[in-house]
C-alpha cells in the first residue's frame, strides 16, 4: 500500500534536508500530521519567510532581512578590519565570542574544484571590490575551516590581498579551550607544538 | 605484541569466532576454500581497518547480514588494549579500549601486522604502484605523521586533478589559485618523500643484512628511490618542497595540457638493486623471492624500531612457495619473538622442527577447532 499524497510529500519534502533519511522523514510526516494546526501554520509561514524575505547583504554576503545589514550599517564597528568566514552561520558564532568588532566578508563556501566551487562561485571578487574602494581596511582576517580546502582558499585570498599592503591574518591552531593533552589527537598536538607562542 | 583473544561476528564465513590464541606460532590448518584466509584477513582488518583483498565493506560481511563485528584483545609490552572494529555498508566504526574512535587515523598503528602472501612477490616484480601502496601502508602504521599526510595529500591531488581538468577544457584560468593547489601538494608531498627516504633507509639496512645471510655473502640488496627530483634536492623536508614547488612551476603548460599532475609522490617508484642490478629487469626467479622476503623479514625489525613493539606476522600460504633454505630463515627470523598466524593445507611441508609448540586450528567451513 502507498502513503495517502499528502504524506508522502511531506516526507519526500523532509528528504531533502541533510542528515534526514527515509525512516526520520517518515517519523517527521506522521509527527506533523498529529500537529496543533496553528503551529503548523507557523511552521509552513517560518518556511516561506525564509525566501521572501531573506536576502543577501550586497556588501558583505550575509544572510539578512534588510540590505545592507545590520553589520554593515553600523557607524560604530571598527570599519578597519574584515573577518572572512566561509558561511553565514560562522558570522553568528562569531559574535557570540562578543569580543570582534569588525566588519565580515562571507565566501559562501570554499575552494573545491570538486565540488565545482572555483574563484569565480566565491563572493571573492566582491571582496576585492570592497577592499579596493574602502581605503580603511588595513587587517583582513581569515577564518575559513582548517581543512586543506579551507587552507586553500585563505592562501589564495592573501596571494590576492597582501601586493595592496594589507595585512592578512590566519586564525591560530591548536588545541582547544579547556581540553586535556591527554585526550588530543597526534596531528592537533603536532600543530599546537608548530605554533606555539613565547610567554 | 600479540593478539589474545579474537572474536567475529558476520565476518566473511565465520558466523561466530571466539579464541584464544598462542603468544608463539598458529598454524591455521584446513582444507580449499574453508577460511583460513579469512581469518587472517579479519586480523589484518582488525589493524588497519581495511582489507588487503577488498575495497568493498560490503564483501567483508557474512552474506544476508548488516555489519559484522570484530573484537580483540591485544597484550603489548605497555600492558592490555581492547580493540572493536563494525563494519556496516554505510561505514567503519572503531573503538580502542571501548571508547570509540572519532578518526580512523587515531585508531589504526594499535595493532601492527606484517602481511606475508604469494602476491607479495609482487612488490618486486609488479607494477610501481604496487610498491608505493607497499610504502603506504607499512609507513602509515609506524608513523602517523605519514598517514596523515598521505590522506591529505591524495585530497589535494583530487583536486588538483579536477582543477587541471578545467584549465585544459577551459573552463578555469586563474593560475593564482593554481599555485595555491602546488604549494599544498608541495608542502604534504615534500613532508612523505622524506619520510619515505628515512624509513627506506632503515629498511634498506636490514633487509641487505638478511639478504647477504640467505644467499651465503654473495649478493648485495640495495635500494634505489626514483623520483623526479634530483638527488642534491632531497636532503631536507624544504629542499624537497622547494624542488617540487620548481618542478611544478616549470611542468605548469605540461600539466595543462594533460590535464593531470604529473610529478610527486604518487608518481615516484622504488628500485631493488642487487649487486647493482636491478632485480626487477635482471633478476632470477630466485632472486626475486629472496628480495621479497628479506624485505618482508627486514619490516619485523623495523616495526620493532619505530613503534618499540614487534608486529604480528601473517604467513598466508607462503611456506609452501619457499624452499628449505628461505623457510628456515624466515621461521628463525620469527622464532620466540614475533607472533605469527600462518594458513597451509598440510603440515607435511613445513620444518617443524623449527616451530616450537605450535597452536594448530582445524578450519573446517567457518569453524575453528583447536587440534
Amino acid at each position: 500500500m502507498q502513503y495517502p499524497e499528502p504524506i508522502a510529500k511531506l516526507i519526500d519534502s523532509y528528504m531533502h534536508l541533510p542528515g534526514i533519511g527515509r525512516k526520520t522523514a517518515v517519523r517527521l510526516a506522521y509527527f506533523t500530521v498529529n500537529m496543533d494546526k496553528n503551529d503548523i501554520a507557523n511552521f509552513a509561514e517560518a518556511l516561506t519567510e525564509t525566501k521572501d524575505k531573506l536576502r543577501y547583504c550586497s556588501i558583505c554576503g550575509n544572510l539578512t532581512d534588510e540590505d545592507p545589514c545590520e553589520i554593515c550599517q553600523d557607524p560604530t564597528r571598527n570599519q578597519s578590519e574584515i573577518l572572512v568566514v566561509e558561511q553565514p552561520k560562522d558570522i553568528m558564532v562569531m559574535e557570540r565570542m562578543k569580543d570582534y568588532h569588525g566588519l565580515y566578508h562571507v565566501l559562501g563556501g570554499v575552494l573545491s574544484p570538486m565540488d565545482g566551487k572555483g574563484p569565480d562561485e566565491l563572493n571573492v571578487r566582491s571582496l576585492i571590490k570592497r577592499l579596493q574602494a574602502n581605503e580603511a581596511v588595513n587587517e583582513v582576517i581569515i577564518a575559513t575551516n582548517a581543512t586543506p580546502e579551507g587552507e586553500a582558499t585563505a592562501m589564495y585570498l592573501s596571494k590576492l590581498i597582501k601586493p595592496a599592503g594589507i595585512k592578512v591574518t590566519r586564525l591560530a591552531h591548536g588545541l582547544s579551550v579547556g581540553s586535556d593533552i591527554e585526550y588530543a589527537d597526534e596531528m592537533t598536538l603536532f600543530k599546537a607544538v608548530q605554533g606555539r607562542t613565547e610567554i | 605484541m600479540k593478539i589474545s583473544k579474537l572474536k567475529l561476528n558476520h565476518f566473511r564465513n565465520y558466523e561466530h569466532v571466539d579464541i584464544n590464541f598462542a603468544p608463539g606460532v598458529n598454524v591455521l590448518l584446513g582444507n580449499n576454500a574453508q577460511g583460513k584466509t579469512n581469518l587472517l584477513e579479519s586480523i589484518y582488518v582488525l589493524a588497519l581497518t581495511k582489507s588487503h583483498r577488498t575495497n568493498n565493506n560490503s564483501d567483508l560481511i557474512q552474506w544476508k547480514h548488516q555489519n559484522a563485528q570484530l573484537k580483540t584483545l591485544i597484550t603489548k609490552d605497555s600492558g592490555q588494549l581492547n580493540l572493536e572494529l563494525d563494519l556496516s555498508k554505510k561505514g567503519k566504526r572503531a573503538k580502542v579500549n571501548h571508547i570509540e574512535q572519532a578518526k580512523l587515523s587515531t585508531y589504526v598503528g594499535q595493532l601492527n601486522v606484517i602481511l606475508f602472501a604469494p602476491e607479495d612477490l609482487s612488490i618486486v616484480k609488479g607494477s610501481p604502484q604496487v610498491r608505493r601502496r607497499f610504502m603506504d601502508i607499512e609507513f602509515g602504521q609506524m608513523s602517523n605523521q605519514y598517514l596523515y599526510n598521505t590522506v591529505q595529500y591524495q585530497r589535494v591531488l583530487k583536486q588538483r586533478n579536477k582543477y587541471l581538468k578545467l584549465l585544459q577544457i577551459k573552463r578555469a584560468s586563474d593560475l593564482v589559485y593554481l599555485d595555491v593547489l602546488s604549494d599544498q601538494l608541495s608542502a604534504y608531498g615534500s613532508e612523505i618523500i622524506y619520510q619515505r627516504l628515512k624509513l627506506l633507509k632503515q629498511l634498506e639496512h636490514w633487509s641487505s643484512a638478511i639478504h647477504s645471510t640467505i644467499s651465503q655473502n654473495q649478493e648485495q640488496l640495495t635500494f634505489k628511490y626514483v623520483t623526479a627530483l634530483k638527488q642534491t634536492q632531497l636532503h631536507s623536508v624544504d629542499s624537497i618542497y622547494e624542488g617540487l614547488k620548481n618542478a611544478f612551476q616549470s611542468e605548469r603548460n605540461r600539466e595543462i595540457r594533460m590535464g593531470t599532475t604529473v610529478l610527486g609522490p604518487h608518481r615516484d617508484d622504488l628500485k631493488f638493486q642487487i649487486n647493482h642490478n636491478d632485480v626487477q629487469t635482471f633478476g632470477s626467479q630466485g632472486q626475486q623471492r629472496t628480495t621479497a622476503l628479506s624485505v618482508k623479514l627486514a619490516e619485523i625489525d623495523l616495526m620493532k624500531a619505530e613503534t618499540g613493539e614487534y608486529p604480528v606476522l601473517l604467513l598466508d600460504d607462503v611456506l609452501s612457495e619457499l624452499d628449505d633454505n628461505r623457510q628456515t630463515h624466515l621461521l628463525k627470523a620469527i622464532q620466540d619473538k614475533v607472533q605469527t598466524f600462518l594458513t597451509t593445507t598440510s603440515l607435511s611441508g613445513i620444518a617443524r622442527d623449527l616451530i616450537h609448540d605450535p597452536k594448530v586450528f582445524q578450519i573446517n567451513d567457518g569453524s575453528l577447532r583447536v587440534d
